[in-house]
């Protein structure tokens, strides 16, 4: 049985028969297996994040089903979901520690194995010496791996990212990637993964959903036989380039659609 | 964007913002709706009391804003009074509170050290003042008018002062390179930066300056609107002094929509 | 910041402190001003003396003291509840947010006379004055920080299993706090002078009755002396007001 199976769903904003209706999706269907990384590809305001916010179940589809592990998704399934969001969530009045005790007493998770689950997670991302510290403290991109951590620390099966890295730079994208490659090649977790980013997709996923231009559709699969964790080094490869740009050909038109109708 | 407002107990049903949307549109007239039934009951719990409390009801105030307020030569006069009073204390509140605070607020010294200063002042009670107003002004708009001012001029250059203080240094120095003169700069790098921190400031002093007009025109209740208000009540006679308030009730929201109207046209630019 | 930078505001406060104060002197020494409406300053501190050592100086402020105590905890309580059921819809937010801010921007004291008709010119009328004026910015503030947290994080919450109880303890109210404060701290200052005011218009006792009746009975140096303890009051308050904020921010 799939991890996830998204079934003919549409979705809209605004009311019907007005002005300010918007279309966000339309029709799109597909099945996310269990330790499977799949990636959403699309051009901006194609309905990534409305379509992550459905599988998380935060948003009702205007039409159509979403299903975990066979059941209806109609609220949010914190056993079964984590969902790290673009920006850091991290409560800003509490300690990162603070942080993850909510979360862990959430989980039902004994008191006294808060602190090494804890430092576990933190130190999982390399930021085991800032429990302590508040998040105004750290910087975005220290904030954001902390995020990640605890979106992992909730030990569920499946984990929904929204651009995780989209605030951080370059740099920081490339290396927190590798780490989350290596990271997934060991918990086997089935993941459904948002971004704008091609390297980030080719780089992350066993297979890619390119969306079109709003109203968003599935607009091509493109599948990656690659296993995980995956080295740097391939992002040096042919295969890798080859798929990038399979990629970028799918998205060019839909990226220019979209800029259009930004401007319109 | 038609999404609902961010973060309440109420949005933790399953997933309905679809459905909740829908109601929202129906706001305005819940609001409305309350207004009038508000109105309605108060109606109702006056006739059935046999209309002798102290309460007015709605018709009662309309008859005597018809009968007696508005065809009343004094009344009227005093009311025209109050809105010149307002006018000119707002008019050297706004002046007056833009020009200190652009000069307190141009160097880092002038804000480190005489912003204390008129914080200090501001967070004095100025009603404690008031008959000291009546005093040196007399019982005329003069007190009138320095009252509401001393009241309005405050949120002015507080909010000039903020505004100044979040500029953004470059702007001044790409300013300054291009040659552009001191007036040149408050005219079109640092009037336009602070537009939205000290409309912010219009709109509330707006309010204390009328606050400050009606608090003196209230204290003397020898002339004016403090006398007419000061009449009914001592007569026990809610219907006039009610519609009388209610006068002043739809002056102020006048007022306060003309604040509004001209942020909307200044600001047209944050879009 | 260096040594000297922080120096020079304090220099250039104390000068005016210092300059207001001999202009103050050499004023009412020239008799340029009439002394009714400046009297010199050693008359003033001799009128406070006088003032605090007499008998009616206690009773005046515990008056005032205890009308403005009643009337904030009424409109401080009214105003969190308030507050708390607007926000418990969108709908409900939509409808009354703009109605609870488009009243305080009317200048309440109109209404004063109102007080005055329904509840005499007694103690009660201030503080149903000063109640209903204080508790606008208290609702006001508590909508506005219950209904702009920030959606994201009410969503992690949700996405981590959070209860409504736990939601509320460690995502709504933390979250709302600093802008509920800002309301009940303004909530109280409006208070505070509301019951001056409404005492200096229209009543039988108390501090604000007290410098409208010095003024009437031309007694400017008592008046100044009753300013002088308002001064102080406010500015006492003023310090303990911003010290208990941030004992809370800081715990």
């Amino acid at each position: 049985m799939a991890a996830i199976s998204v079934r003919a769903v549409s979705h809209s904003f605004g009311l019907p028969g007005k002005q300010n209706r918007i279309a966000a999706l339309k029709n799109v269907s597909f099945d996310v297996a269990p330790g499977e990384f799949v990636t959403i590809l699309g051009p901006s305001g194609c309905g990534k994040s409305t379509l992550l916010n459905m599988v998380g179940g935060l948003l009702s589809p205007s039409e159509g089903a979403v299903q975990v592990d066979g059941t209806p998704v109609l609220q949010p399934l914190p056993e079964r979901i984590a969902y790290v969001f673009q920006e850091s969530t991290l409560f800003p009045w509490y300690t990162v520690e603070e942080n993850f005790a909510i979360l862990l007493r959430c989980r039902d998770v004994p008191r006294s194995e808060w602190r090494t689950r804890t430092l576990a997670a933190l130190t999982s991302v390399g930021m085991q010496d800032f429990a302590g510290h508040y998040p105004k403290q750290l910087s975005v991109g220290m904030r954001q791996r902390i995020n990640l951590a605890r979106g992992i620390a909730s030990d569920t099966d499946i984990l929904l990212m929204d651009e995780p890295f989209a605030a951080l730079d370059e740099q920081s994208r490339m290396v927190l990637g590798e780490d989350l490659s290596a990271l997934l090649g060991r918990t086997g977790k089935t993941i459904l993964f948002v971004t704008h980013s091609l390297a980030e997709a080719v780089f992350l996923s066993d297979r890619i959903l390119v969306l079109s231009a709003r109203p968003g559709r599935v607009k091509a699969t493109v599948a990656v036989n690659e296993p995980h964790p995956r080295p740097p080094d391939f992002m040096l490869t042919s295969d890798f380039s080859e798929l990038r740009n399979q990629c970028y050909a799918l998205l060019r038109d839909e990226i220019r659609l979209a800029m259009a109708e930004a401007v319109a | 964007m038609s999404g609902p407002a961010a973060g309440t107990i109420a949005e933790l049903a399953p997933a309905r913002r679809r459905v909740a949307a829908g109601w929202l549109h129906g706001s305005a007239a819940l609001r409305w709706g309350t207004l009038i039934t508000i109105a309605v009951l108060w109606e109702v719990a006056a006739r059935w009391s046999g209309n002798n409390g102290l309460v007015a009801p709605p018709t009662a105030i309309l008859r005597a804003l018809v009968t007696q307020i508005l065809p009343d030569g004094q009344i009227r006069a005093a009311l025209i009074v109050a809105v010149v009073e307002i006018t000119a204390a707002y008019a050297i509140a706004v002046a007056g509170g833009f020009l200190i605070g652009v000069a307190v607020g141009w160097t880092r010294l002038g804000r480190n050290s005489l912003f204390p200063i008129v914080l200090f002042f501001y967070a004095i009670p100025q009603v404690a003042f008031l008959p000291l107003f009546v005093l040196g002004f007399g019982i005329g708009p003069a007190a009138k008018i320095a009252f509401g001012c001393s009241h309005g001029i405050f949120p002015v250059i507080v909010n000039t002062i903020a505004g100044m203080r979040n500029i953004n240094p470059q702007y001044v120095s790409a300013a300054r390179c291009m040659g552009i003169s001191r007036a040149g700069i408050v005219r079109h790098v640092i009037f336009p930066h602070i537009t939205g921190s000290f409309f912010a400031g219009l709109r509330l002093s707006m309010t204390m300056t009328m606050l400050g007009v009606i608090l003196a025109e209230l204290y003397v209740s020898t002339a004016g609107i403090g006398y007419f208000t000061r009449q009914f009540a001592d007569t026990f006679d809610p219907a006039p002094l009610f519609a009388l308030i209610s006068v002043l009730t739809a002056i102020a929201i006048a007022m306060n929509a003309m604040v509004r109207l001209a942020e909307r046209h200044w600001l047209r630019w944050k879009g | 910041m260096t040594e000297t930078s922080r120096l020079w505001p304090c220099a250039i406060q104390g000068l005016i402190a210092a300059g207001g104060l001999l202009l103050w002197f050499v004023v009412t020494q020239s008799g340029e001003v009439s002394p009714l409406f400046l009297p010199a300053p050693d008359a003033v501190v001799n009128a406070w003396v006088a003032l605090v050592r007499s008998d009616e100086f206690w009773p005046a402020v515990g008056v005032t003291l205890t009308t403005i105590a009643a009337a904030y905890i009424l409109a401080a309580v009214a105003g969190l509840l308030t507050g708390w059921l607007i926000t418990r819809s969108p709908l409900l937010t939509r409808a009354f947010e703009p109605l609870v801010s488009g009243i305080f921007a009317i200048p309440i004291t109109l209404f004063f006379p109102l007080f005055i008709l329904l509840f005499g010119i007694g103690q009660e009328s201030k503080l149903a004055y000063g109640a209903v004026y204080g508790f606008f910015p208290v609702a006001l503030n508590t909508i506005a920080g219950f209904a702009h947290v920030d959606r994201r994080l009410v969503d992690a919450a949700r996405c981590m299993g959070l209860s409504r109880f736990g939601l509320f303890r460690h995502v709504l109210l933390p979250a709302a706090s600093p802008v509920i404060f800002t309301g009940l701290r303004v909530g109280f200052f409006i208070c505070f002078a509301s019951v001056l005011g409404g005492e200096a218009i229209a009543s039988a006792a108390g501090i604000g009755h007290n410098i409208a009746l010095s003024a009437e009975l031309f007694e400017p140096a008592r008046m100044y002396a009753w300013i002088v303890c308002v001064v102080a009051a406010a500015l006492v308050l003023t310090a303990l007001v911003s010290t208990i904020e941030r004992r809370f921010r800081d715990s």
